[in-house]
């Protein structure tokens, strides 16, 4: 069942890959479109099966592969994975439908498209670690031929630093989980064993550390954050738009996954430093984003600041902060994309993302309305404008977090304040104003852009609205399994002498 | 089967002599900028290895004397590869007219 | 300087390459060096006979003492079967070799795969036999020794598939060459199941004698003499200081050559010509594994042998090396495991470190590759410093790993050398255009060779890592970790050259690059060589479990290393008993 998620792409990949003969880039990218349906058709079967009630994995599927290594193919799915499952779905669809009909090369470009798909899957579906680690390996090099290959006029540096840089996250996260492995004396991977074992302290703050680093520079947390902005500039834009909306989701899902789960003591204890640098982070990604010229680097510091958020609210681990931080993945994971579509779509007709050169182009006539349009409820929806899917999923985070670290639940409550200027900053700018395309003829309309592009920008607007205004849709999938896993810690806690888990449980019970 | 070992002379004495004879030749190994003379140092540390396994062999060993078979062994093979040695440095001679270790510099060391 | 192509070694190309030489008399010159040099081919012949005889004569000449008539049961000399196949196949193509160039080119390549293949057939049969030591104690065809010859044969195998292109090209006789690397190969696997002194010594020396004449194979390239000739005289060097301590170990042990009654002697002298002797022995070792410092030969000797020969170099012999490795260092310095593992650990991580950060400047594929095999050698130390169960299995495994992966890549620039005759990664840029073959072929195995998932590699250097973590090697772990990060970037930049770079940015060679065909002769044999070595790369990760199960089942079914691990866990568990005894106040007073 699950694994019908790891074999249509993977196996559609390499399909891709060695189709004998010369094919047609219009037939590539319609076989691509096709598997990647098929693989949301897929995950919708597998939401039909799931069962929201149970708190713990379901669906698992499990193969001996390599016994000498603690390996095994073990999937299983969850509240957390499945929302997360589901996004990935469609933002790869949404991916490989916004890129260009006639962009060069389309035979790797779907391959490599569709092998992220797979890899991100397996990802969220692993319930080894190796196995995790496997696939969160698997990733890096197509996105880096991604980027390298169809990015823009500094591809080669911006994809080299993110190549880096995400190698030395998976040697960290590898070192942790044979720390983690071999201190609990098992050499056994699996994750569900893992989850009860009782370390000490010191051992727990050490691979915990390592974890946090490696997962740090994935979200990305603020001083391991340099390569992201690099990276967004010079990707194209379904390449952005999977980075943000996926692929960062990797770690904060494995910040809750691994980190919260498999070391909750060592968690608890550094959970106010942990909010204080979510603080930092909310804030730096903020007040970065508002120096930005550049529209793309703006959104993509603004992913900065927002996923702080889950930080935040994975070191509260209340059950409604945890709710939130995984409202917070999705609807980022929306409107991130959303806003990477439209300024690609602007960066295609106008040629540029300057914010000192775009101006009005809310212009009816001449400029791009619905572009503009959706592009203000993207900002909306991103500053948490309420009734959008940012508000609902900054709610939670704040309402579950404040009570366990107030002060740095109000930095980042400026942080999203802040998020409101430079996105109006933005908007201001680049769609108000008089019109003044970069063209010397003032009367020469810009380029229309065909509906079928907007199409995807369209539904994930309509699906930042509907998890805003319909959020128990998501919440009902999700509450079971964060739920569970707020009240983990805390058990754990409350077992030896009395921690006093009253500020931690203040919260939980005031829902 | 007893074998007269020479008593005068004390094992410590041969050792002593295929050490420095070892030393010598890892000396001009090192110093040599002839070729020739390189293949020669090398041939000395061969002559001390085979003082080294008569003087154990006859000493200690005197029944299964696998010393001297081993010596034999050295001598046999390094016969061999002084022969491959000398003709891939005539080959190289023939192609750059020297033997001089300093100007095989082709390849960076 | 023009830096001319291996390959290309006709009059006029091959004379441009000399600054001051009278066209006319060298060449005449070169001619009569051929000549010289093949005057050594029965000097060379010799050897393998040689080795076979070291094997038999050690017990012949104890016979007498022993008075026992020996028969070749007794001798148990099945054991080597697989040798004696190879031995056979290197006769007859000697023999075919006389008839004639054509008959060569025809018969040479069968003879080799029958022989190679029935050696590769009665190694399997040699698996988990009933284990007898041969030749009253010289060899010993236990598991870990079949499993390393049977890397070594497969390496030959593979070697001889790509390089008959390229001997054909250079104009050089094929069944010298195939006989030649028949010898290095007949050495190797000599080498693996060694277990004395005496045969180490010959079955060493085959392997090397016939590596400097494989690395000179280009008479007519004055690099190639040059590698050769440095070659030969550090490797010499190398085996008159093994002697050296070979000698002083026979005197230690009271005249016996056995690797086991070393062992037995070593445990109880410990004297400073013993710590003499296991630094003469380890040096020979390292410098056989290329192990930095002993590593300096290694990237000149790559750079200026035919390609087909690095090939063979960098997987067969390296695997002979760690074998004989094992055999002596786990077979019979046990006792100094302590000293010894030290040493390993210095030098693995020196190898790791020096070996990927060097690699990084390089601007030709095969030195790339040189350095790259450097650090890929520390990566193995891992395993053999580890001294479990686990870090034994993960050596044969990623060593049976590596010659896949390092094969393929070798396989796909002796193509492109062969296609344009460039050895320069910049030359590749563009080639996903013109070949893309090689270009899917090098970049699976430089990722493979990097770790990444889901190549073999990936798994092979996970179960080191893994082996070295539970062990408490974290300082090798972590070295590791951190230069495969390192080693990542440089294969990543030779990916990126061929499948990034756009058309117009592509390099000359490449712009110019021939029409591709298959049907020269030899060039199929290179295509099904390269497609197998990265098919395995690629799909034999996710299908490794009966790689780990063969790895694993190598360790169990070796004795040597079966004590080696149980005295190790002896003494951990006396030092674990021993731990808790509070030091009495009287020892601090």
């Amino acid at each position: 069942m699950l694994s019908g998620l790891l074999l249509i792409p993977l196996l559609g990949a390499i399909a891709l890959l060695v189709w004998p003969g010369a094919v047609s880039g219009e037939r590539l990218r319609r076989t691509c479109l096709a598997l990647l349906v098929l693989q949301v058709a897929w995950s919708l079967r597998v939401l039909w099966q799931f069962d929201p009630t149970i708190s713990g994995l379901q669906l698992e599927e499990i193969a001996p592969w390599v016994g000498s290594l603690g390996l095994d193919y073990r999937l299983g799915i969850d509240g957390l994975s499945l929302p997360l499952v589901l996004i990935n779905g469609a933002l790869s669809l949404a991916a490989a439908l916004v890129t260009s009909t006639s962009t060069p090369r389309p035979r790797l470009y779907y391959a490599l498209l569709l092998l992220i798909s797979g890899a991100v899957n397996g990802a969220f579906l692993a319930q080894n670690l190796l196995l995790f680690f496997l696939f969160y390996e698997l990733e890096l090099i197509p996105l880096w031929l991604l980027i390298a290959i169809w990015g823009g006029s500094n591809r080669a540096y911006a994809a080299t630093k993110f190549l880096l840089f995400t190698a030395v996250s998976g040697v960290l996260i590898l070192g942790a989980f044979f720390g983690l492995a071999l201190a609990t004396g098992t050499a056994d991977f699996s994750l569900q064993p893992l989850l009860g074992q009782e370390l000490g302290m010191g051992m727990q703050l050490l691979l915990m550390g390592a974890l946090l680093v490696g997962f740090g520079i994935k979200i990305p947390l603020f001083p391991f954050h340099t390569w992201l902005p690099d990276a967004h500039t010079e990707a194209s834009t379904p390449v952005s738009l999977l980075l943000a909306g996926v692929l960062l989701k990797l770690g904060t899902y494995g910040l809750l996954r691994f980190c919260l789960g498999l070391f909750p003591d060592a968690w608890q204890l550094m959970s106010p430093w942990l909010a204080g640098w979510a603080a930092v982070s909310v804030l730096f990604g903020s007040l970065a984003a508002i120096q930005q010229q550049d529209m793309k680097r703006m959104v993509a510091y603004s992913s900065v600041g927002h996923m702080g958020y889950v930080l935040l609210a994975a070191a509260a681990a209340t059950p409604v902060s945890l709710l939130g931080a995984l409202f917070q993945m999705v609807s980022h994971g929306l409107i991130s994309a959303l806003l990477f579509l439209l300024v690609g779509v602007v960066y295609a007709t106008t040629g540029t993302r300057d914010l000192n050169v775009l101006r009005g182009l809310l212009n009816p006539e001449r400029g791009l309305p619905i572009t503009g349009s959706l592009m203000i409820a993207g900002v909306m929806a991103s500053a948490g404008i309420p009734g959008m899917g940012g508000f609902i999923s900054e709610f939670l985070v704040f309402r579950g977090s404040l009570v366990p670290f107030p002060v740095p639940t109000l930095l980042c409550m400026v942080g999203s304040g802040l998020t409101a200027v430079y996105f109006l900053l933005l908007v201001n700018r680049v769609f108000f104003g008089r019109l003044s395309p970069p063209a010397d003829d003032l009367d020469t309309p810009l380029p229309a852009v065909p509906l079928a592009r907007q199409i995807p920008a369209l539904a994930l607007t309509v699906a930042v609205l509907l998890l805003g205004v319909a959020p128990q849709a998501l919440g009902t999938l999700a509450t079971a399994t964060t739920t569970a896993m707020g009240r983990a810690p805390q058990r754990l806690a409350a077992l030896p002498v009395s921690a006093a888990p009253d500020r931690l449980l203040a919260g939980g019970m005031g829902q | 089967m007893p074998i007269e070992t020479p008593i005068d002379v004390p094992l410590q004495a041969y050792l002593v002599l295929a050490a420095v004879l070892f030393c010598t030749g890892v000396w001009g190994l090192i110093n040599s900028r002839n070729a020739v003379r390189v293949l020669m140092s090398i041939e000395l540390m061969l002559n001390a290895v085979n003082i080294n396994l008569m003087a154990f062999s006859s000493y200690i060993d005197g029944l299964e004397i696998r010393g001297q078979v081993f010596a034999i062994f050295v001598i046999t093979v390094a016969a061999a590869e002084a022969a491959v040695g000398l003709a891939i440095l005539l080959s190289l001679y023939r192609n750059r007219e020297t033997v001089d270790m300093e100007r095989f510099n082709l390849l960076r060391w | 300087m023009n830096r001319f192509p291996l390959y290309r070694i006709g009059g006029p190309s091959r004379l441009r390459t000399r600054a001051a030489a009278a066209t006319v008399r060298s060449t005449r010159r070169s001619f009569e060096a051929d000549m010289d040099l093949f005057g050594v081919l029965p000097a060379l012949t010799e050897l393998p006979h040689l080795a076979a005889a070291s094997l038999a004569s050690v017990p012949l000449a104890t016979a007498p003492a022993i008075g026992l008539g020996i028969t070749a049961a007794q001798l148990n000399s099945g054991a080597i079967a697989p040798e004696a196949a190879i031995l056979i196949a290197l006769l007859v193509c000697l023999l075919v070799d006389l008839a004639g160039e054509e008959a060569a080119v025809r018969w040479v390549p069968p003879i080799c795969y029958a022989g190679l293949g029935t050696a590769l057939v009665l190694l399997a049969r040699q698996w988990n036999a009933p284990l007898e030591p041969s030749f009253l104690g010289s060899f010993l065809a236990d598991d870990l020794a079949v499993a390393f010859r049977a890397v070594v044969a497969a390496s030959t195998l593979l070697s001889l598939m790509i390089s008959w292109r390229y001997v054909e090209r250079s104009g050089s006789p094929v069944g010298e060459y195939a006989a030649i690397l028949l010898a290095a190969t007949l050495g190797a696997m000599f080498l693996c199941g060694s277990t004395d002194l005496v045969s180490i010594f010959v079955s060493l020396e085959t392997l090397s004698v016939s590596s400097y004449l494989l690395s000179g194979y280009m008479k007519r390239d004055a690099r190639s003499g040059e590698a050769a000739l440095k070659y030969l005289l550090v490797g010499s060097a190398a085996a008159a200081v093994f002697l050296y301590g070979a000698s002083l170990l026979y005197g230690l042990t009271g005249g016996s050559t056995g690797l086991d009654a070393v062992g037995v002697a070593l445990q109880t002298s410990a004297t400073p010509v013993t710590a003499l002797a296991l630094v003469f022995v380890l040096a020979t070792v390292a410098f056989k594994i290329a192990a930095v410092p002993f590593h300096q030969w290694t990237p000149d000797v790559y750079e200026g042998s035919p390609t087909p020969v690095v090939a063979f170099l960098s997987v067969g012999s390296k695997a002979a090396g760690f074998a004989l490795a094992l055999r002596l260092l786990v077979g019979c310095f046990d006792s100094f495991d302590t000293q010894w593992k030290l040493l390993f650990t210095v030098l693995a991580v020196l190898s790791m470190t020096l070996g990927n950060v060097v690699a990084l400047a390089q601007t030709t594929m095969k030195r790339m590759l040189a350095y790259s095999s450097i650090g890929q050698a520390g990566f193995v130390m891992i395993g053999l410093v580890c001294g479990t169960e686990d870090g034994y299995a993960a050596m044969v495994l990623y060593m049976a790993a590596y010659l896949f992966m390092n094969l393929g890549a070798f396989a796909c620039i002796i193509l492109f050398s062969l296609r344009t005759g460039s050895d320069r990664i910049s030359d590749y840029a563009g080639l996903y255009q013109k070949d893309p073959l090689i270009t899917l072929g090098l970049s699976l195995c430089l990722l493979s060779l990097g770790g990444i998932p889901p190549m073999l590699g990936f798994f092979g250097k996970i179960y080191l890592f893994f082996a070295g973590w539970a062990d408490h090697q974290y300082l090798l772990v972590v070295v590791g970790l951190i230069t495969s990060v390192v080693s990542i970037y440089y294969y990543i930049s030779v990916i990126k050259m061929m499948v990034v770079k756009e058309p117009q940015e592509a390099s000359d060679v490449v712009k110019a690059y021939p029409p591709i065909t298959w049907n020269l002769a030899g060039m199929g044999t290179l295509r099904t060589a390269l497609v197998a070595c990265v098919l395995v790369t690629a799909v034999g990760g996710v299908l490794s479990n009966p790689l780990f199960t063969w790895a694993n089942g190598a360790v169990t079914g070796t004795p040597m290393l079966q004590q080696s691990i149980a005295s190790s866990a002896a003494r951990e568990a006396t030092a674990i008993a021993a731990a808790p005894v509070p030091p009495t106040p009287a020892i601090l007073g």
